[in-house]
C-alpha cells in the first residue's frame, strides 16, 4: 500500500495555490513541444526526400559544428539577459524566422535544407531548453520533485500531439505550410508562459536566462577535472558513447525510411507519427512505469546498462534484416532509453559531484560535448559509408562495439557511484534537496540507511535529512529504530522527521523523552519532543498547559514556540495576567517567557514587546527580538536599532530586523542618516541592511554612500558590496558610484600627500611614526573601498580577484590585475585610479597631476589631516604637531578641543601646554 | 605625574608583542580600556598559585619577578607582563612585586579586553593570526 502511495504520490502531489501555476506550465511545455515536433519530422523529411543520404553525415557534422557554435553565442548572451525578456525575444525570433523559411521555402535553394535543419537543433536548444529552465524557476527543487511528472505528461501530450498533427495535416495545408502552425503553437506557448508569469509566488525578475557557469567554464579547466576525477571520466566516457551511438541508430532508421517512403509527404508522415506519437509515448510509458522500478531494483549502474544492451540486442537484427520495422525498433528504443533510463541514471552519476564543479560539467556537456560526439558520429558515418563504402546496414556492428564498451563503462560508473557517495556522505557534502528527480537508487539508499545508523550523530542526522529529501523512501522503520538511538540529537532529528512525514506512532517516546529531561545542556531533542508530544497528544491542551509548569527552561521555550502556530490553544492557555505577571517577574526566566509567548498571541502587545527589547537581560532581549520579527510591528524597529551598538545583542537584533524584510528598508535608511543617532549604531544599521537582498536596500545604502564619516562609509560601501555578492542583478547607481570613486581616489592622494613629510618616520613608538602607521592603514582602507565601489560598477567577482593580487603586492601579479582594470575601466576612471595601483609609492606628485593638489610641508600636512574630521587622523596629527612643537598649528589644535570628543580633547589639551611650555 | 592620554597609551601597547599585528585605531580601542596604576614598592602584582587576570606595560619604575623565591628579571619601561594571561585562565607560578622604585603601568583587564574583542572582529582576528604565527613558530623549532 505503502509503495502505491509513493508511486501515486511522486507524480500527481500537487498542492493547494500550485495548481494554476503546473496548469499553465504544463500548457507552456505543451505548445512548445507540439512546434518542435512538427519542425523535427518536417525538416528530417524535407532534407531526405530531397538529397541522397549521403549527404546526411555531413548534416551531422554542420549541425554539430554551426549548431554548437550559434548555441555558444546564444548562451552568452542569454547570460546577461532576464529570463523574461529572453523567452519574448526568442519567441519574437522564432516565429519571425519560421515566416521566413515558409516564404523562403515557396522557390527552395538546396542550401536552404541545410539551413532548415541547422535552425530546427537551435530551436530545441532555445525553446525547449528554455521551457525546462522556466520551470526550473517557477518550482523550487523540492516542489520540482512532486510536479516535474506531470510536467513531463505535458511535453509528452505536445510531443505526441505535434507528431500527430503533422502527419494528419499535411494532407490538408501542405508540408511547407506546416511551418505557419508551428509558428501559431509558439505563439500559444507565450500566451501560457505569459499567465504562468502571473501567478501568485512566481516571480522571474532576478532570473537569468542562462547559468553563469553555462557561459563560464572553461576548457582547461574542465579538462584538468576530467584528468582528477576517475568519477567524471567514465561520465564523459559514458556521454561520448550515448551521442556517438544515437548518430549511428538516427542514421541507419534514416536511410531506410528514405527507402521505404518516396515522398516528402509520405516521409514526412511517417516521422511525425514516428517521432512525436510513438517515440514520446514509449518514453512516456517507461518513465512511468519503468525508470523508478529499474534504478530500485538495480541501482545507477544497472539503469545505465538498460540503454546500451536494448540497442546492443535490437543492432543484431538490423544488421541481419535492415527493414523499417527493425531500424525502427533500433531508434525507438535507442532515444525513449536515452530520454529514461540513462537520463536519470546520468542525474544519479552527476549527484556525489560537488555542486559547483556538476554545475559546470553539465554546461561543458550540454555545449560542447553531445555536439562533439554526434559531430565525431557524423564523420564516422562519412568515412564509413561514404569513403570506404560500406552499406548502412553495417553501421550495426561499429554500434555493437560502442555498445559493449559502454556496457564496461557503466559497471565502472556503478563502483565510482558508490565510492563518491561513500566520500561525500562522510564530508556531509552529498546534496540531495537540490537534485530534481527523485533519488531511488538502492545503493545510495543503503548508505543513507548505514550511515543513519553510524555512531556519530552528526552524520547520522545528515544522511536522515537526506533518506528524507529523496521522497522516495519509507521513513518509519528506521526513524522507530533511530528513535531509541544513544544520541538526543539523533532521537530529535528523528521526532523532527516523524512530525514531517506526518508518522505518529512515536508519541509515547516523544513524553518520554521530555520526561527523562534533567536539564543542565541544551538537548537537542527536547524542542521536537514537545512539538510531536503537542501535535499528537490527544489533550494538547492540558499537556501544554502541564509542560509550561516544566521546571526546564528548555520545555518551556519549546512549548511557548509550538503555541505560536496554535493561536486559539495560546489563548486559551496564555491569559493576559499571567503574561503581565511573567513580563513583571524579577526572574529574567520569566521575562523571557512572556516575550516567547506574545509570539504566540500575536498584535496588540506591542508596549510590553518594546520594554522586554530594552530588557537589562540579553536573553530576554534576544528573545523580544524574535518576538518582534515574528509579529513584523514596525514600532519595534527603534527599540531593537537603539540596541545595535551592544556587542552581546547585535547578531540577534540583525537577524530580527533583517526578518522584516524590505518594507523596513525605508525606515532603517531614516536611522542610517539620522546624526542624532550614535555612529556605531548607524554602523550596525549598514549591516542590518546589508541582510536585506532588496533594491530598496541598496537604494538606501546608496544615499549614505558619500557620509562624511570614514567608519561609516566603509560600513555603507561594504554593505553594498555584500549585497553585489548575494543579489548581483540589482540596480547600483553607476552615477552616484562613479562620483564616490573619484571622490575616494581623491582622499587616496590627498592622504598620500599628507603622508609625504612622515614617509620616513618608521618608529611607532613615537607620534610621528604612529602618525605615519595611521595614514598607511588608512591608504589600504581606501584601496578597499575603492574596489568595492568598482565591484558595484563592474563584474564583481574579477574585480575582487584584482584588489587580492593589487593587496598581495607581488609585481607580475599587480600587472595582470592593470592591465586588466585598463581593458574595463572607463577613461576617466583610467585616468584617476591607474596611478594609484601603479606606482602608490609616487601617488603624491600623480595627486598633483590628476587633481592639482598642492605639495604639503609639515605643518600643511598637519593642518589637513586636522581638519579631515577623522578623529584618529586628528588625534595623531595633535600629537605629532606637539611633539614638534608647531606652535602655529596651536590654533587648530584648540579648536579640536571641543565636539571631536573627550579622548582627543585630551590630547589637544595636552598639547597647548607643550606649546605654552 | 599627569595621566596619559590616548597616544601615550596606544604608543606603550605597541610594545605589547601579541598586539603587534594591531593597526593603531585598533590599538586605541585597547588603550580606551587601558587604565593606568601605580605600583608601591613591594607590593605584589600576582603570586604563584593565583590567576592573573591582567596585561600589564611598565610605563615608569619596574617590576621584580620571582620563581620559587629567586628573582628571575626585573621589567623595565615598555616591559610587558603577562601578555598571555589574557588567554590563559591558568594559576601562575610566577610571583611578581614592585621593585624598590616603585612602578606605574598600564593594565589592560582580562574581562574588559574580552568584551572589546566580543565588539572588534576584526582586532580578534589579527590576534588570532599573531598567535598562530608564534604557534607554528614553535612547532618549526
Amino acid at each position: 500500500m505503502n509503495q502505491v502511495r509513493l508511486f501515486w504520490r511522486s507524480f500527481f502531489d500537487i498542492r493547494p495555490g500550485e495548481r494554476l501555476r503546473v496548469l499553465f506550465m504544463s500548457l507552456y511545455l505543451l505548445s512548445v513541444l507540439f512546434a518542435y515536433y512538427i519542425l523535427k519530422p518536417l525538416s528530417r523529411a524535407l532534407f531526405l526526400n530531397k538529397f541522397d543520404i549521403d549527404k546526411l553525415p555531413w548534416l551531422y557534422v554542420l549541425i554539430a559544428v554551426v549548431g554548437g557554435l550559434l548555441a555558444f553565442v546564444y548562451t552568452n548572451i542569454a547570460v546577461r539577459a532576464s529570463l523574461s525578456k529572453a523567452v519574448l525575444g526568442a519567441t519574437a525570433f522564432s516565429v519571425a524566422c519560421l515566416v521566413l523559411l515558409w516564404f523562403l521555402l515557396k522557390n527552395p535553394a538546396d542550401w536552404l535544407y541545410y539551413v532548415l535543419n541547422i535552425w530546427v537543433s537551435l530551436f530545441s536548444v532555445i525553446l525547449v531548453s528554455q521551457g525546462w529552465l522556466v520551470a526550473a524557476n517557477v518550482f523550487n527543487p523540492r516542489e520540482a520533485k512532486r510536479v516535474y511528472g506531470v510536467l513531463g505528461v505535458g511535453a509528452v501530450i505536445g510531443a505526441a500531439f505535434g507528431g500527430s498533427f503533422t502527419a494528419f495535416a499535411l494532407k490538408l495545408v501542405g508540408v511547407n505550410n506546416l511551418l505557419l502552425a508551428s509558428a501559431v503553437m509558439v505563439l500559444f506557448a507565450y500566451g501560457a508562459f505569459l499567465a504562468v508569469e502571473r501567478q501568485p509566488g512566481v516571480s522571474l525578475a532576478g532570473a537569468k536566462a542562462a547559468e553563469d557557469e553555462e557561459a563560464d567554464f572553461h576548457f582547461a579547466d574542465i579538462v584538468g577535472a576530467i584528468r582528477q576525477h576517475r568519477h567524471l571520466q567514465v561520465i564523459i566516457g559514458i556521454i561520448l558513447l550515448t551521442y556517438l551511438v544515437d548518430v549511428l541508430v538516427e542514421f541507419q532508421f534514416s536511410a531506410v525510411a528514405k527507402q521505404a517512403y518516396k515522398s516528402k509527404e509520405e516521409l514526412t508522415a511517417f516521422l511525425g507519427s514516428f517521432y512525436g506519437l510513438y517515440l514520446n509515448l514509449i518514453t512516456f510509458a517507461f518513465q512511468f512505469f519503468l525508470t523508478a522500478a529499474v534504478v530500485n531494483m538495480f541501482g545507477v549502474g544497472g539503469t545505465l546498462q538498460v540503454m546500451p544492451m536494448s540497442i546492443g540486442l535490437l543492432s543484431v537484427s538490423t544488421l541481419a534484416f535492415p527493414t523499417v520495422l527493425s531500424t525502427s525498433a533500433a531508434r525507438l528504443s535507442e532515444a525513449a532509453t536515452r530520454y529514461t533510463f540513462n537520463r536519470t541514471g546520468m542525474e544519479l552519476l552527476y549527484l556525489p559531484l560537488p555542486m559547483e564543479l556538476k554545475n559546470r560539467t553539465k554546461a561543458f556537456v550540454d555545449i560542447f560535448m553531445d555536439r562533439f560526439a554526434r559531430g565525431m558520429g557524423g564523420m564516422l558515418l562519412v568515412l564509413v559509408t561514404g569513403v570506404l563504402n560500406v552499406p548502412s546496414r553495417y553501421v550495426s556492428i561499429l554500434v555493437m562495439a560502442f555498445c559493449a564498451i559502454w556496457i564496461l563503462l557503466s559497471l565502472r560508473a556503478k563502483r565510482e557511484y558508490v565510492a563518491t557517495v561513500r566520500g561525500r556522505l562522510e564530508a556531509r557534502r552529498l546534496d540531495l534537496d537540490s537534485v530534481r528527480i527523485s533519488v531511488n537508487d538502492p545503493a545510495t539508499m543503503k548508505l543513507l540507511e548505514e550511515t543513519a545508523r553510524s555512531p556519530l550523530p552528526r552524520q547520522a542526522c545528515y544522511a536522515l535529512e537526506m533518506l528524507e529529501a529523496s521522497q522516495s523512501v519509507n521513513l518509519e522503520p528506521i526513524l522507530r529504530e533511530l528513535i531509541d538511538s544513544p544520541s538526543a540529537e539523533v532521537r530529535g532529528k528523528a521526532l523532527e522527521l516523524a512530525l514531517k512525514t506526518r508518522y505518529d506512532m512515536l508519541l509515547d517516546e516523544a513524553l518520554r523523552e521530555i520526561r527523562s529531561y534533567r536539564g543542565g545542556e541544551r538537548s537537542g531533542s527536547i524542542e521536537p519532543a514537545v512539538e510531536y508530544a503537542l501535535t499528537y497528544s490527544g489533550d494538547g491542551s492540558r499537556l501544554a498547559r502541564t509542560l509550561l509548569q516544566h521546571p526546564n527552561e528548555q520545555v518551556q521555550a519549546s512549548v511557548l514556540r509550538f503555541l505560536g502556530g496554535s493561536q486559539s490553544l495560546a489563548r486559551e492557555l496564555l491569559t493576559a495576567d499571567w503574561l503581565a505577571q511573567a513580563a513583571r517577574s524579577a526572574e529574567p526566566a520569566e521575562r523571557r517567557k512572556a516575550a516567547l509567548a506574545i509570539r504566540s498571541l500575536g498584535d496588540g502587545h506591542g508596549d510590553l514587546v518594546a520594554a522586554l527589547i530594552r530588557d537589562p537581560d540579553a536573553r530576554v532581549t534576544e528573545a523580544a527580538a524574535r518576538t518582534a520579527a515574528a509579529l513584523e510591528d514596525r514600532a519595534l524597529v527603534l527599540p531593537m536599532v537603539e540596541r545595535l551598538a551592544e556587542p552581546r545583542l547585535r547578531g540577534a537584533l540583525i537577524q530580527a530586523l533583517a526578518q522584516y524584510g524590505p518594507r523596513i528598508a525605508g525606515t532603517l535608511g531614516d536611522l542610517l542618516m539620522d546624526h542624532k543617532l550614535p555612529l556605531p549604531v548607524r554602523r550596525q544599521v549598514a549591516r542590518t541592511l546589508q541582510h536585506i537582498p532588496d533594491q530598496r536596500s541598496v537604494d538606501v545604502l546608496m544615499a549614505g554612500i558619500a557620509g562624511p564619516d570614514p567608519e561609516l562609509r566603509s560600513a555603507v560601501i561594504e554593505a553594498l558590496h555584500r549585497l553585489r555578492e548575494t543579489v548581483p542583478n540589482l540596480n547600483y547607481g553607476a552615477e552616484p558610484v562613479m562620483q564616490q570613486i573619484l571622490s575616494e581616489a581623491r582622499m587616496y592622494y590627498e592622504l598620500s600627500a599628507a603622508l609625504s613629510p612622515f614617509r620616513d618616520q618608521t618608529d611607532v613608538k613615537t607620534p610621528a611614526g604612529l602618525l605615519a602607521k595611521t595614514i598607511e592603514e588608512r591608504l589600504r582602507k581606501t584601496i578597499r573601498r575603492l574596489f568595492y565601489l568598482l565591484g558595484l560598477k563592474y563584474p564583481p567577482r574579477e574585480i575582487q580577484a584584482a584588489y587580492l593580487a593589487v593587496n598581495r603586492g607581488r609585481s607580475e601579479e599587480i600587472s595582470t590585475a592593470i592591465e586588466f582594470l585598463d581593458n574595463v575601466l572607463e577613461r576617466e576612471l583610467k585616468r584617476v585610479l591607474i596611478p594609484l595601483f601603479d606606482a602608490p609609492g609616487h601617488a603624491a606628485e600623480k595627486g598633483r597631476e590628476v587633481f592639482g593638489l598642492a605639495r604639503l610641508d609639515t605643518a600643511g600636512a598637519l593642518r589637513q589631516l586636522l581638519e579631515s574630521g577623522d578623529v584618529w587622523l586628528a588625534a595623531c596629527a595633535i600629537a605629532t604637531a606637539a611633539e614638534l612643537r608647531l606652535s602655529s598649528l596651536a590654533g587648530a589644535v584648540a579648536k579640536l578641543e571641543e565636539g571631536a570628543g573627550s579622548e582627543v580633547a585630551r590630547v589637544a589639551r595636552d598639547a597647548a601646554a607643550r606649546f605654552a611650555a | 605625574m599627569a595621566e596619559l592620554n590616548i597616544i601615550e597609551k596606544v604608543i606603550a601597547l605597541e610594545a605589547v608583542d601579541l598586539l603587534k599585528n594591531l593597526t593603531p585605531d585598533q590599538l586605541a580601542r585597547i588603550a580606551a580600556i587601558a587604565k593606568e596604576t601605580s605600583l608601591a614598592p613591594s607590593k605584589v602584582v600576582f603570586e604563584p598559585g593565583q590567576t592573573q587576570d591582567a596585561l600589564y606595560v611598565v610605563l615608569d619604575g619596574a617590576v621584580d619577578i620571582f620563581r620559587d623565591g629567586q628573582l628571575l628579571h626585573t621589567a623595565r619601561q615598555n616591559e610587558v607582563i603577562g601578555a598571555w594571561s589574557l588567554f590563559d585562565p591558568e594559576p601562575v607560578s610566577l610571583a611578581a612585586c614592585g621593585s624598590s622604585e616603585g612602578a606605574r603601568l598600564l593594565k589592560v583587564n582580562r574581562e574588559d579586553f574580552y568584551d572589546l574583542l566580543s565588539d572588534n572582529m576584526e582586532i580578534t582576528a589579527s590576534i588570532f593570526s599573531t598567535l598562530v604565527k608564534r604557534f607554528r613558530q614553535l612547532v618549526e623549532q
